[in-house]
């Protein structure tokens, strides 16, 4: 097994651990609906990237198990209600045509899971964006109903929070399953960043990015810059989705850049059109960013390469100088010497 | 016999302008996500398309390029007068519905230049002949992409609702016309390889049988 | 602030991500950077010498007689054309050779003709439109939107091109699938 492939199998089971535990806290708010949800996700993703793997002729190893780590983040950012069928669908969507048909995870160019996101916002956008109120725990096959607008909605159109920090932290408002868990977020942005498992540039660069904006032009004056991380998904997309390492950019000043272009947009989309969880969108939109800076890296290492074969060159170059240099004065001190 | 339906299965599915050559894809995109529409399109671009190459086979091939692609497009610029008035009377509505994509069918690239850099090469019954499965494979993509993309975004089929529980309203956007096209070429594309590797099979079994 | 708007709006209007119009075109351009260069200032150029054009035509030609439109647009772009080769050839005769493929290119295509009729559309629907300023800024904008398209799929080419991308949807078929996954992104926005 070689570094590169032990890492990112560590990397996948890193993550993993993390969305498992926003899992449980998702079945602790909506009950076992949210666990099937994941779990629909998850054998669909896992079918799906089995029949491309076939199809492209190559084996499914360990590696490949990426695909249920990118369809728990798609069961998070939906509702714990969300039809099956939707949910399904988009995963199939994520795995062929937002990550396979470009080459699996040997060539990726989009997040799979903002892809399948956006899909679900442009196709099933009504239901998308309708929760359930925390501890209102539906059936699993019952039609949801008494679903309600998001806390983000609600602040992004009205500018207020009815919240407690207690409430804020521990999740307790409405909105997709997994983004609302702030305090969970937190605890896994910080483990991930540690052991490298995501871009940090990346994500310092996204909540500098919402931060910053949030001082200048709030949306409301009570804690603006909290307020504006907590809601419209901007925690959990930093995390999960602009910080995947992946897509962002290898280098971290770029990568801080890269996320801090995406906040800065997508914060203004929602101050002035009310858009909801916009980062995802604005997140899609600045794949060819993310690609672009990857190119930039690419022949930036390339171009040092070549200056460092040019230096080795040079350097022979001398030191073979150098020996015929002293072969020579060797050999006029021999004759010196014989004379 | 075998050879005929082989050359005419070659010739519809094997040289297909849209899955292998991209051209004439922006109403395939915008305008098929119907079958009425897909319908107006392929009598469109069929009429004008068959009638404006062979009235432009008669243009003298000695002129200069610039001049004969020029004379081709105002050739068929003529010839869409017509096509729009029986269209207005066939398909009503349709000509509004599509909008700028169909005075846009008269002055496609196989009009312009397909017919220039390869039908005018050939003789006229040859070109006759490779301009209609020209035709009739773009008619062939139009009308399965309309037929898919009305099915499974709007839930019916010509109109008539057809029971499907879960509908893809982005299919009918034109974002949803740019990747079931992709999945379309792609699909195509994985087909003819399949056909062809196959074909290698056959005639390497053939060589080393015949020795 | 308001840039961001902009700059938005100008995605939801582009005529490749929204109107499909000059994507085969695009493809060349995203090419090499000699042919991005060379084909997105060509189409540039006819998109908005074309729509003064088409204001003209659009207000002497009788409503009656409006299905000639198409006729007399590519009256214009064909003198457009014969004056662009031209000028090229007048100017230097050394790029003469390499350069005209562009205008090949470039003329009567979707990008080019679609323009036109669009910015036509627009101003039968809404009147205030009507005016050259108007037109040549939209002929002017639809080609900076084929740019901003064809700078988008030039990021993501080596990739969309790389062998790692299996046979059948390497090259254009990926493309198309890239471009809609962008699509979507804009449509969502508005």
């Amino acid at each position: 097994m070689t570094k590169k492939t032990r890492k990112e199998r560590l990397v996948w089971l890193d993550i993993m651990i993390t969305l498992l535990a926003l899992e449980l806290m998702s079945y602790f708010y909506y009950g076992v609906r949210s666990l099937v949800l994941g779990g629909v996700c998850i054998v669909v993703s896992l079918i799906s990237e089995i029949v491309c793997l076939r199809l492209m002729n190559r084996t499914f190893t360990a590696d490949d198990l990426t695909c249920t780590s990118d369809a728990l983040i798609i069961a998070l950012m939906m509702p714990a209600v969300m039809d099956y069928k939707i949910a399904s669908i988009a995963c199939i969507f994520a795995v062929i045509a937002a990550k396979n048909i470009f080459g699996g995870r040997r060539n990726m160019i989009f997040s799979p899971a903002a892809a399948a996101y956006v899909f679900m916002l442009t196709s099933w956008g009504k239901k998308l964006l309708l929760y359930p109120e925390p501890h209102v725990k539906a059936g699993i096959f019952d039609v949801p109903d008494g679903l309600v607008s998001s806390t983000s909605y609600v602040y992004n159109t009205t500018g207020k929070i009815d919240l407690t920090d207690f409430e804020i932290f521990m999740g307790n408002f409405s909105g997709p399953a997994g983004s609302v868990s702030i305090l969970l977020l937190i605890v896994a942005a910080v483990m991930l960043m540690l052991r490298r498992d995501i871009s940090v540039g990346a994500f310092i660069g996204t909540i500098a990015g919402t931060a910053f904006p949030a001082c200048i032009m709030p949306i409301s004056n009570t804690s603006p810059v909290k307020y504006a991380l907590v809601t419209n998904m901007v925690l959990f997309a930093a995390v999960y989705i602009i910080s995947d390492r992946r897509i962002a950019p290898q280098k971290e000043y770029y990568a801080f850049f890269y996320g801090l272009f995406i906040a800065v947009f997508s914060y203004i989309v929602v101050l002035t059109t009310g858009k909801e969880n916009a980062v995802v969108i604005i997140s899609v939109l600045f794949t060819p960013v993310a690609l672009g800076f990857r190119n930039l890296e690419k022949k930036i290492a390339l171009a040092h390469e070549e200056v460092f074969a040019i230096k080795q060159e040079a350097a022979l170059v001398e030191s073979e100088a150098s020996d015929s240099g002293d072969e020579e004065i060797s050999a006029e001190t021999e004759d010196n010497g014989s004379e | 016999m075998n050879k005929k339906r082989t050359s005419v299965f070659k010739e519809l599915l094997g040289n297909n302008i849209v899955l292998l050559s991209l051209m004439v894809i922006s109403p395939v995109i915008i305008c098929g996500d119907t079958l009425r529409n897909a319908a107006a399109l392929v009598y469109a671009f069929s009429a004008i398309t068959f009638l404006a190459v062979t009235i432009s086979s008669f243009v003298p091939k000695r002129l200069p390029y610039t001049l004969k692609v020029i004379i081709y497009a105002l050739i068929s610029s003529v010839v869409y007068i017509p096509v729009k008035w029986a269209a207005q009377e066939f398909f009503p509505g349709a000509v509004v519905r599509i909008g700028i994509y169909f005075p846009l069918l008269a002055v496609n690239s196989l009009i312009i230049f397909r017919s220039e850099s390869e039908l005018y090469r050939m003789p006229k019954n040859a070109m006759i002949v490779r301009l209609i499965f020209y035709i009739l494979g773009f008619d062939a993509v139009m009308l399965i992409t309309g037929f898919i993309r009305e099915l499974f975004a709007y839930g019916t089929i010509n109109e008539k609702i057809v029971d499907i529980n879960t509908l893809i309203s982005g299919l009918s956007q034109p974002f949803g016309g740019f990747i079931f096209l992709g999945l379309f070429c792609g699909f195509y594309r994985w087909i003819r390889i399949l056909v062809r590797n196959r074909k290698n099979e056959i005639r390497s079994d053939a060589d080393v049988s015949g020795q | 602030m308001f840039l961001v708007n902009d700059l938005i709006a100008l995605l939801a209007a582009n005529l490749i991500l929204t109107q499909a119009l000059g994507t085969s075109t695009i493809f060349i351009a995203a090419d090499s950077r000699k042919n991005l260069v060379g084909t997105a200032f060509v189409i540039t150029v006819f998109t908005f010498f074309g729509s003064a054009a088409a204001y003209y035509a659009d207000k002497l030609l009788p409503e009656k007689y409006s299905d000639f439109k198409l006729l007399i647009y590519v009256i214009s772009i064909g003198i457009l054309y014969v004056i662009l080769l031209s000028a090229l050839y007048f100017i230097s005769r050394k790029n003469f050779e390499n350069s005209r493929k562009y205008i090949h290119l470039s003329v009567f295509n979707c990008a080019v003709m679609g323009t036109l009729l669009t910015v036509s559309e627009r101003a039968a629907s809404d009147s205030s439109f009507m005016g050259l300023k108007n037109y040549m800024t939209a002929g002017l904008e639809a080609g900076i939107g084929f740019i901003t398209a064809a700078l988008i799929l030039t990021a993501a080419y080596r990739k969309l091109n790389s062998a790692k991308v299996p046979a059948s949807f390497r090259g254009f078929p990926a493309m198309l699938v890239y471009l809609g996954i962008i699509s979507m992104a804009v449509y969502s926005l508005i």
